[in-house]
């Protein structure tokens, strides 16, 4: 086919409308004819290929297990190996000395996975990805050494006369017995990792990998998200131990080195990062592919490996990659009968001061960004924030939502500290932002972006409402409320990416509002969006207002702050230098001064016009 | 007391090597935010084009001196141009993809090259002549040699012409640049790609002349010989701060001595653990390492 | 725009198909299509990379015989994988050269079991399949433990060349030989050197954290002991670096008068050379894993002096002095240090074979076990009820004028050092 065949025939699929009901029954049909081959495989293939069959599914097990990490929460993990390591030698170190059975072990072996996950998860977790990269590397050859050089480990000799598998008194020894075996746990690990991903713990983890900020903005309660992954992904790779260990009865160090971390991370992105059945493809062709290239061995690897790159050139995104939603996938079911409607958020008295700004400094470096910042914000207001370029208002709302903690001063929310808490605590307290470059989860649907919103009030684990549960009717209710709120109703199933800006604009606001927050802070809403736009901006904002939330505004354009404002604040180079309503805040002589500089003060008429303040 | 210095020499020799690979790790990540996991690759394919060509022209009785200046210079532009061959093949389509999809392509690339040279050169090690004079000095107990002083001094004169040119000429402010922001850097006229490029070459350079010396010094090279050099590189170019090329320098040295000292004062067969353990700790307390990154965060 | 060719097929233009993937999963919301033509354009690309080979070989029907030779042929020990395959190779040329076996032809089967459990599990099962009537090889025991099972079910019998841990012929398994001595038989001969010989007393010794290595330095040491020497230094080193100054000098410290690697020669060379660099005097010597020709280029003239125990290979046996320059004319290098014991695990399986009258692995079994006394190019031995080699001989070598010469023996009827004659 050339090129131009090949677009109009993906043109011609794409103007085909598809019927959801369609593809899901195509989907369990694809799915239901893959288990039953995966059944059937012994009688179709010889022993030989099924022992390689055996190791495509501990690849596959491990890839599922990494696959959490890596795929859905998005951390780069190159020292996966040890948890894989940590599984088989728990196992068998219990088999030979305590003379428990594999199914015995089992527990064991996943909790002893879990807690390393722990003890490389908790000091790293303040570590961006990159250094994270190469602690988990670390980590991962530390074990190797332990490995290595302790004598209960067997040292270089590692661990003999493990026994088999039993099921129903079977010894599992022949490779059909061990497929099987292995089938049966991968069917646990798909099971396990497909719960995750569809909880919400699944997408705190996504919304994680897309920006952690945001996420902790939003209020994903992040240090423990990513921890979890961490557990979540070893108690998955302690199970392929197990099974490896009790493969091939003999364990050493030499199996789980940094070259095998690099090839399950092959498995997990040539597969397609997040992808469950991307995962089983990924492990088959990376163990797969070198056995086909057999009868070449002196070639095979460099073969191997221009494979890989071209393979990375052609499809960066994984040979099955994540499915997205489809068109109108996104609904709720009607309110049943009897059930209350959602309440509209946590009202407080109007007029009673909500949060407390008092002495308010931060420096970077040399740098004082600010100085002595105080305010109030009362219920039910709207209150504008506004200054020159550098005034130091977008690091006021960084101190008070936690992503900075202010070297001097207090934020009180309800006479309550908001300082040295996490970001996700206040948003929980109830104070909710959005950014002044917006920043979404642009590889998330719009209908996601906004449910991560909840995650404030869900971040427990074990509770009914908690990580692990699934998205309950009344998320999705509360989410298609907020959405129609927005006017984002119609594009639920769009990529937060493919949002016009003004859309975008109103996601954020929406993302926000799901929180329930008593107040909202919101950067720069305004910037970039066309008159009409503005218009329909500031009549969320005023709704918002009339919800019972009070709003923090930051914004350069004075029509908006004008048009908005309850009362005004003005700062300076750190300092407010004048506040009140915005009449009187518009004749000010000193907020005239900081817009125009000093020795300019000349003409009220050209500060109208820079300003743009027309009465 | 002479054991102690002696460790001090060995740790600093084998650290300046590490230091100039380190180098490379710390200039591609600062430009792409790539962990090039070929760059220790490149080091073993330029300790191979030093063996071929030193192996070539001592069979022809050429003066060693200049034996020596041909292989670290024609290892230099082999390692350099092939830098740039990798880029453009494999790294430069994928700019724009997911940064683990362009890792990917680096782990292959990796293979590849040690492939090929094992195919190329087989299996076993492979020895340089011991061209090198042997003689060598006392110094308060502890051994040297004056090869390795003109080696170590090579080193940092290679360093220190790195640092210079990227602070001080109008190429090295586009690159930090580039670090910095790429889309704006491209805004400003910088040409990117080029630049990128360049970034590989000077990287891929300094690979070379690291491969060719350790060649020249230790004599013995292998396929997989990158490896190990890799990783430690890789660690001290992290506990530099990613980006920051004169930690990448001071922790290349800093490794070096690390594992010097492990292997004297604890034991060798612990030594990998001690400098992650190290690298890990550091990062616990200063997680861009110990002298900062160079690189902008995502705004 | 780069073409792909594999071969001489053209298989695709990067840039282009690259292209082509991106727009189809765009505009197809990421349906099924793209994924289907990704996985079709890697197995093309599979298909056409194996597309000239032909498969494999189909047992021992036809006027063949097929021996099973497992070993690591790509990774890091690719290396000393290939100089056993060479062994095996040129065994089998030799017998066939003389009318192979029963007017049937030896043909070597090898598959590359890395050196990782998991691959060497699917080698095993490939040989298997292949119809093969005996193995021989082997190189490490992460892939000898594994490979050994599988036989052990399979009932065809393993001869292995290289793998010296004790473990493999202690599981009871009949189809386990080897014709290699065992880590514990080397230390005690070399703590005999030590202390008769060289009359040391104060001996560090170190290996590198390799099951052998371990296995070797731990059956030296406590013979060492017994002997009454003292053991200043017991130590593992990180192999794989190139700089042991620091390991050296740490050993120093501990004053030997002798230092014994049991490791293998390319960390060995680099120390010889750093040894002298750094001035230090003891006598070094190491393993039967050194007796390798790249240690003396590496150490070049520091290598002088140095000793390493071997068994009596075919370099100083002027019985098999064809070995060596067979090898060196099919190869053009010198043979590996375990390429000898795999010539003799060929030659030794292809005489029980023919002893069995028969390729019935079981057959075999009993005509190895019935083998007594095998004249190999590695000395004369035959298996005991384990399946291990007896006797076990050992000699030390000397580097002189840039090559390993044969220094002294044990004299077995006296228990003196005497010279190689």
């Amino acid at each position: 086919m050339t090129p131009a065949q090949t677009a109009q025939a993906a043109r011609r699929r794409r103007l085909t409308p598809r019927l959801p009901g369609a593809g899901m029954a195509t989907r369990a049909a694809v799915t239901g004819a893959a288990c039953l081959l995966s059944l059937l495989l012994p009688l179709l293939l010889s022993q030989y290929a099924m022992s390689v069959a055996v190791t495509v599914v501990t690849f596959a097990i491990l890839g599922l297990g990494l696959n959490v990490v890596v795929g859905y929460a998005g951390l780069l993990d190159l020292g996966y190996a040890a948890f894989f390591a940590i599984g088989a030698y728990t196992s068998s170190l219990l088999e030979l000395h305590l003379h428990l059975s594999f199914w015995e072990t089992l527990p064991l072996a996943v909790i002893a996975a879990a807690i390393s996950g722990c003890i490389i998860g908790y000091p790293t977790l303040r570590l961006r990805s990159d250094y994270l990269a190469i602690v988990t590397l670390g980590f991962g050859e530390i074990v190797r050494i332990i490995a290595t050089n302790l004598n209960v480990t067997g040292g270089p000799n590692g661990l003999y006369g493990i026994p088999a598998a039993t099921v129903f008194g079977t010894s599992i020894l022949t490779s059909n017995a061990q497929y099987y075996l292995g089938l049966f746990l991968m069917a646990v690990a798909v099971a396990v990792t497909g719960l995750l991903s569809r909880s919400r713990l699944g997408r705190a983890w996504r919304s994680l990998r897309e920006d952690e900020t945001a996420s902790e903005a939003v209020g994903v309660p992040a240090t423990k998200v990513k921890l979890l992954a961490y557990i979540m992904g070893a108690m998955v790779g302690a199970l392929a131990g197990m099974f490896f260990s009790a493969r091939f009865g003999a364990i050493d160090p030499t199996s789980f080195t940094y070259n095998t971390s690099v090839m399950i991370l092959i498995v997990v992105i040539v597969g397609g990062m997040g992808s469950i059945p991307g995962m089983i493809l990924g492990a088959a062709i990376v163990v797969a592919l070198p056995e086909v290239l057999r009868p070449i061995s002196n070639y095979r690897l460099l073969l191997f490996a221009l494979a890989l790159i071209v393979l990375m050139l052609a499809r960066p995104q994984g040979i099955w990659p994540a499915r997205r939603s489809r068109p109108g996938s996104f609904t709720a079911p009607p309110e049943p009968a009897g059930e209350a409607p959602a309440p509209a958020g946590r009202r407080s008295e109007p007029g009673s001061v909500l949060l407390s700004v008092a002495g308010l400094g931060h420096s970077f470096g040399g740098v004082t960004a600010i100085g002595d910042v105080s305010f109030d914000l009362h219920a039910g207001e709207i209150l504008s924030l506004i200054g020159p370029n550098g005034a130091g208002k977008t690091t006021v709302f960084n101190c008070i939502t936690g992503l900075v903690t202010p070297q001097r001063g207090s934020v009180l929310l309800g006479g309550r500290s908001l300082r040295k808490l996490r970001p996700h605590k206040i948003v929980r307290l109830g104070v909710a932002r959005t950014f002044q470059s917006i920043r979404l989860f642009e590889g998330l649907d719009v209908a996601e972006n906004c449910l991560v919103g909840l995650a404030a009030h869900q971040g427990r684990l074990l509770a009914r409402h908690g990580l692990l549960g699934r998205t309950t009717a009344a998320d999705r209710r509360q989410a298609l409320r907020w959405l129609e709120f927005a006017g984002l109703s119609g594009q639920a199933h769009l990529l937060a990416a493919q949002l016009s800006y003004g859309d975008r604009r109103r996601l954020e606001i929406a993302r926000a509002l799901m929180s329930a927050p008593l107040i909202l802070l919101l950067d720069e809403p305004g910037a970039g969006t066309n008159p009409t736009e503005k218009q329909a901006l500031m009549q969320l904002i005023r709704q918002v207002r009339d919800s019972g939330v009070a709003v923090l505004l930051i914004e350069h354009d004075m029509d908006l702050v004008m048009g908005l404002s309850d009362r005004v604040i003005v700062l300076d180079q750190g300092h407010t230098i004048a506040a009140g309503p915005p009449a009187q805040v518009r004749s000010d002589a000193r907020v005239i001064d900081a817009y125009l500089g000093r020795e300019e003060t000349e003409s009220a008429e050209t500060v109208e016009e820079v300003l743009g303040w027309r009465s | 007391m002479s054991a102690f210095l002696q460790y001090v020499v060995n740790g600093l020799t084998s650290g300046a090597f590490l230091a100039l690979v380190a180098l490379g790790y710390t200039m591609i990540y600062g430009i792409i935010r790539l962990i090039n996991f070929a760059h220790g690759d490149v080091v073993m394919v330029g300790s191979f084009a030093g063996y071929t060509i030193v192996t070539t022209l001592v069979a022809q009785h050429w003066p060693v001196a200049v034996v020596v200046l041909v292989a670290l210079v024609a290892g230099m532009a082999i390692t350099g141009g092939l830098g740039m061959l990798i880029e453009r093949v494999a790294y430069q389509p994928l700019l724009n993809s997911s940064r683990l999809a362009i890792l990917i392509s680096a782990l292959g690339v990796s293979l590849a090259l040690e492939e090929g040279v094992r195919i190329i050169f087989g299996a076993g090690f492979s020895s340089y002549p011991n061209i090198l004079p042997a003689a060598n000095f006392s110094l308060g107990g502890a051994h040297a040699s004056y090869v390795q002083l003109v080696m170590f001094g090579l080193c940092l004169l290679l360093m220190l012409g790195l640092y210079l040119y990227v602070h001080r000429t109008a190429t090295g402010t586009a690159m930090r640049a580039l670090a910095m922001d790429r889309d704006a850097a491209r805004l400003m006229g910088i040409n990117v790609e080029r630049t990128i490029l360049l970034t590989f070459l000077l990287g891929s350079v300094l690979a070379g002349a690291s491969g060719v010396m350790q060649g020249l010094y230790y004599s013995q090279i292998n396929f997989i010989m990158g490896f190990l050099l890799g990783l430690r590189a890789f660690t001290a170019a992290v506990l530099g701060g990613i980006g920051n090329i004169p930690g990448a320098m001071v922790a290349g040295l800093l490794i070096g001595l690390i594992g010097s000292f492990s292997d004297g004062y604890v034991s060798s067969q612990w030594t990998d653990a001690i400098i992650f353990a190290v690298l890990i700790g550091v990062l616990v307390f200063k997680p861009t390492g110990l002298f900062g990154e160079r690189v902008a965060e995502r705004a | 725009m780069i073409k792909v060719y594999i071969g001489d097929r053209y298989v695709y233009d990067v840039r282009n198909y690259a292209a082509l993937a991106r727009g189809a999963g765009t505009m197809n919301g990421l349906g099924l299509r793209a994924p289907v033509t990704a996985v079709l354009a890697a197995l093309a690309l599979t298909a056409a990379a194996c597309g000239s080979s032909g498969s494999g070989g189909s047992g021992s029907s036809g006027g063949t015989i097929s021996i099973g030779v497992p070993v690591p042929l790509s990774g890091d020990y690719a290396s000393a994988g290939t100089d056993i395959l060479h062994g095996a190779q040129l065994a089998a040329k030799k017998i066939n050269a003389a009318g192979g076996v029963d007017g049937k032809k030896i043909k070597i089967v090898s598959q590359d079991d890395a050196c990782q459990a998991q691959t060497a599990a699917q080698a095993t099962a490939k040989l298997i399949s292949q119809g093969i009537a005996i193995a021989a090889g082997g190189y490490c025991s992460t892939a000898a433990l594994p490979e050994l099972s599988a036989f052990h079910r399979a009932g065809i019998p393993f001869v292995m060349d290289a793998s010296t841990n004790p473990q493999l012929t202690q599981q009871g398994f009949p189809e386990a030989f080897r014709t290699i001595g065992r880590d514990d038989e080397q230390g005690p001969i070399v703590a005999s050197f030590i202390t008769k010989f060289l009359k040391d007393k104060r001996v560090a010794v170190g290996n590198d954290n390799s099951t052998y290595s371990k296995g070797l330095a731990q059956s030296t040491v406590s013979a060492l002991k017994a002997d009454g020497a003292q053991v200043v230094f017991n130590n593992a080193l990180t192999p794989g670096q190139s700089d042991y100054t620091s390991f050296l000098t740490k050993i120093a410290q501990s004053k030997p008068q002798v230092f014994y690697y049991s490791g293998y020669y390319p960390e060995f060379g680099l120390m010889l050379k750093q040894a002298k660099q750094l001035g230090l005097h003891f006598t070094m010597m190491g393993g039967d894993a050194n007796n390798d020709p790249t240690l003396i280029k590496t150490a070049g003239s520091a290598a002088t002096g140095a000793l390493v125990d071997t068994a009596p290979l075919a370099q100083f046996l002027t019985s098999a002095k064809g070995f060596v320059s067979a090898y060196q004319a099919a190869y053009h290098t010198g043979p590996g240090p375990y390429s000898s014991y795999e010539y003799d695990a060929v030659g030794v399986a292809a005489q029980a074979i023919k002893a069995a009258g028969s390729t019935s692995p079981s057959k075999i079994i009993s005509a190895l076990h019935g083998i007594s006394s095998y004249s190999g190019i590695t000395g004369s031995f035959h298996f005991d009820s384990h399946g291990d080699r007896k006797p076990v001989n050992y000699i030390v070598t000397i580097v002189r004028g840039g090559s390993f010469a044969a220094y002294k023996k044990l004299d077995p009827s006296t228990g003196q050092w005497v010279n190689v004659s």
